[in-house]
């Protein structure tokens, strides 16, 4: 170690002329860096940071659009969360919503990942058939479809009505629309499907082989080769899903308007409402801070929770 | 370790990065994506129609409505260049949710168009904010009944060129109803007569099919308070609110007695209608015998049930019922730099004889009688069904009362908690309470001010 560092300051020595040049040379170096990434960062700067910082601001200001902001200190979130019974009906279906759609669209799409990481003949057909709903997964379109389906008249109410079972109405009835919503949400798997499908080609045949040569049977090896080698990319799709399905906004936007009874009133609606529809910019962009804060905040809990279960084979195949 | 922690910290900060942009995304591109969306299309139109090297003056100009409304108009502009060759236009239209929402963002970058169309639910706010120009100096005499611009001028002066008279009546199903031998609906009707029809109705009807159609919007009640003569839900910009407990527990348990009764379908069936969609609107699809219609609206109906509609005027109390006034109008920003232009197009846009061909019902009826005389041996049936709403209801209307500025929230409110009642979820007290609390907090608010 020390004869490393003394060749290197010997080296550093004789070389104090060309460090100089070495030295601009590096500034314009950085300077010729930053005008690289000068599109993204002034977009970034001016486009993202900027609103983000402003709609702080105004989350203490009571603003409707039509006339200048009012400072009003904490109004905004002292009336939230003391007054507002749609804020806590918001949140709580936003709380169930992502309580049921996240472990569902997980547990679907690694069942799907799965299925479709075996070699069979035409297997990119299938791969590319499965997948291709997904291009159009988010879509006004698929919403305003999954509207006629569960319609009370729909297709589903139609198909069970050959089996003599008389349908509910899936999208207006309270009971029913929140998890008409969830099965959206879950048959949009594509994108975490091929994330997951990603993950299990990455593992190690070499795992699998001296498994089998110890005995081990499929499911033994899908516990203890599989799910631990594939964390990384579950934790991934998890810490995703969960900030998704916090926003969740088109299907109760498209489908049910948030109703019937606000039974299906997502926060992200709830926050467009206020300030689109009742213009009361300064209480959204309250909300918003809040929904920021409950999101950042489960986030840091699942990454303080993933060194229980989340396996980098880096660290030597054990949990940091 | 140190390499999974940093690893790991990378991950957070981009991870909270994506919190942060998407939150941000959820509090204003969610709501972007819609107008922009309306956005592109129209200044792609817009760029179409701007001759770069024939106008002097530009004028920019945005309305809703549907594509019928859109294709006439534009065929207009295309008239009024072609008479007026220094002025070009720049267009923008979109549907009425788009442009609710545009307008207020244009509104607090001072940057609305030179011309809008405006609408009597909103004129008032947009007067109060001070958004737009005085027009009471443009002439509309032998145009425009000076009744009629002495009923829309606010604080004595005239905001908005009226284009059109509406009004708001209900349609039935004529061939199903004298299929049944259910007696037609007659003009001036009373409530008490509309509520007996209905049950009468109920007998002959076969099962799945109701006579009418529940309620749960605040406008309902509303027809009901003011047709009993009481005053208006909301009055003087929304500082007097008056929600009647007696009227309003009266009007409520009918149709709780109704849904008991199958009078109107079940909430859940209720809650899945959507007016002039071919198979959900409650009256097209066949389920619901009746339903409002406007004199501007009833069109799209008939188009889904050709030949089936017959109209009448709403129900009528002691003080009246329903309105027949004009509550679309053209207004001009009071941030316009071509006011001049503008006020010459705005009038020439009623009174011109060609623009009115080209224009024919898609605002309603035309305001200007001669307009009108000269397009009524052309009408279609279903313009002719608007003319006969408006025609039955004029002698018994009672004005049109727009929701107060600031009440929208409380609009909203008030349809869910009656959903909430429809669905055996809460009482008809409770609702009352509830909503009758709110408005006086934002009556109180708005007095404040």
């Amino acid at each position: 170690m020390n004869e490393v560092k003394t060749a290197h300051t010997e080296k550093m020595r004789t070389s104090s002329r060309q460090t100089k040049t070495a030295r601009q040379k590096t500034k314009s170096n950085l300077a010729a860096g930053y005008i690289f990434i000068s599109p993204w960062l002034i977009g970034f700067l001016l486009l993202t940071l900027w609103p983000i910082a402003q709609s702080f601001y105004l989350s203490f200001t009571d603003y409707s659009l039509l006339e200048e902001p009012v400072w009003t200190g904490l109004d905004n979130y002292t009336k939230i969360f003391t007054a507002d019974t749609t804020f806590t009906k918001s949140l709580s279906v936003t709380f169930m919503f992502v309580l049921f759609s996240v472990p569902l669209k997980l547990f679907f799409s690694l069942m799907v990942a799965l299925a479709l990481n075996k070699s069979i003949r035409g297997m990119n057909i299938y791969r590319t058939a499965i997948y291709f709903p997904s291009l159009i997964g988010g879509s006004i379109a698929v919403a305003a479809l999954w509207r006629n389906m569960f319609g009370i008249d729909g297709y589903i109410n139609q198909v069970l009505a050959w089996f003599g079972i008389e349908g509910v109405g899936w999208i207006s009835n309270p009971d029913t629309s929140l998890g008409t919503l969830i099965l959206l949400n879950t048959w949009q798997f594509g994108s975490t499907m091929v994330i997951f499908l990603a993950g299990l080609k990455q593992v190690p045949q070499e795992l699998y082989e001296s498994a089998s040569v110890d005995g081990a049977g499929k499911f033994r090896k899908f516990i203890s080769i599989t799910l631990p080698m594939l964390s990384p990319v579950m934790f991934f799709n998890l810490v995703l899903g969960i900030i998704g399905s916090f926003q969740t906004f088109t299907s109760a936007f498209i489908i049910t308007k948030g109703g019937p009874i606000n039974s299906t009133y997502m926060y992200a609606m709830f926050l467009y409402e206020k300030a689109f529809k009742h213009y009361q910019m300064g209480y959204a962009s309250a909300l918003a801070w809040i929904l920021l804060t409950i999101v950042a905040l489960l986030t840091i809990i699942n990454f303080a929770a993933s060194k229980y279960w989340v396996f980098y084979e880096s660290d030597g195949g054990k949990p940091k | 370790m140190v390499n999974s922690w940093s690893k790991s910290t990378i991950f957070l900060t981009l991870a909270m990065l994506l919190v942060l942009s998407a939150c941000s995304g959820g509090g204003g591109n969610s709501g972007g994506k819609q107008t922009d969306d309306g956005g592109k299309n129209n200044t792609e139109q817009g760029k179409k129609e701007e001759k770069p090297a024939g106008g002097n003056t530009t004028l920019s100009i945005m309305w809703w409505g549907p594509d019928a409304r859109h294709e006439a108009t534009k065929k207009a502009l295309d008239i009024y260049t072609k008479q007026n060759p220094s002025v070009t236009f720049k267009p923008e239209f979109m549907a009425w949710d788009a442009f609710w929402q545009k307008l207020p963002t244009l509104a607090a970058s001072k940057s609305i168009t030179d011309v809008l169309q405006m609408d009597a639910a909103y004129i008032q706010e947009y007067v109060s904010r001070g958004q737009l120009e005085d027009l009471s100096d443009i002439d509309l005499s032998g145009i425009v009944d000076p009744s009629v611009i002495a009923n829309l001028q606010i604080d004595g002066k005239l905001y908005g060129i009226p284009l059109s008279q509406n009004a708001q009546g209900m349609a039935f199903n004529k061939p199903e109803l004298e299929q049944l031998g259910i007696p037609l609906p007659h003009k001036d009707w009373t409530y008490e007569e509309y509520f007996q029809w209905a049950r009468d109705a109920r007998e002959k009807l076969p099962e799945g099919k109701y006579p009418i159609g529940d309620t749960t919007t605040w406008d309902a009640f509303n027809y009901y308070q003011t047709a009993m003569g009481k005053p208006p839900v909301m009055a003087d910009g929304g500082k007097t609110f008056t929600l009647d407990k007696t009227l309003f527990m009266t009007f409520y348990q009918t149709y709780e007695e109704f849904r008991k009764a199958k009078i109107v379908p079940p909430a859940e069936k209720a809650a899945s209608f959507l007016e002039n969609d071919p198979q959900a609107d409650p009256m097209a699809s066949g389920v619901v015998m009746t339903r409002g219609a406007t004199t501007g609206s009833v069109s799209a109906l008939e188009q889904l049930m050709p030949g089936k509609v017959g109209v009448v005027n709403m129900q009528v109390g002691p003080a009246g019922g329903g309105w027949a006034q004009s509550t679309i109008f053209l207004s001009i920003s009071a941030n316009s730099k071509n006011k001049d232009e503008a006020k010459k197009f705005v009038r020439w846009f009623i009174a011109d004889q060609e623009a009115g061909q080209a224009l024919g019902l898609t605002r309603g009826i035309p305001i200007n009688p001669e307009v009108y005389n000269a397009l009524e041996p052309t009408l279609e049936n279903k313009d002719k069904l608007g003319k006969e709403i408006y025609d039955l209801s004029l002698d018994k209307a009672l004005p049109f009362y727009p929701p107060a500025a600031g009440f929208s929230e409380w609009v909203d409110t008030y349809k869910k908690e009656m959903e909430a009642v429809t669905f055996g979820q809460q009482s008809i007290e409770d609702a009352f309470n509830k909503m009758d609390k709110m408005g006086k907090e934002l009556a109180a608010k708005a007095g404040g001010q």
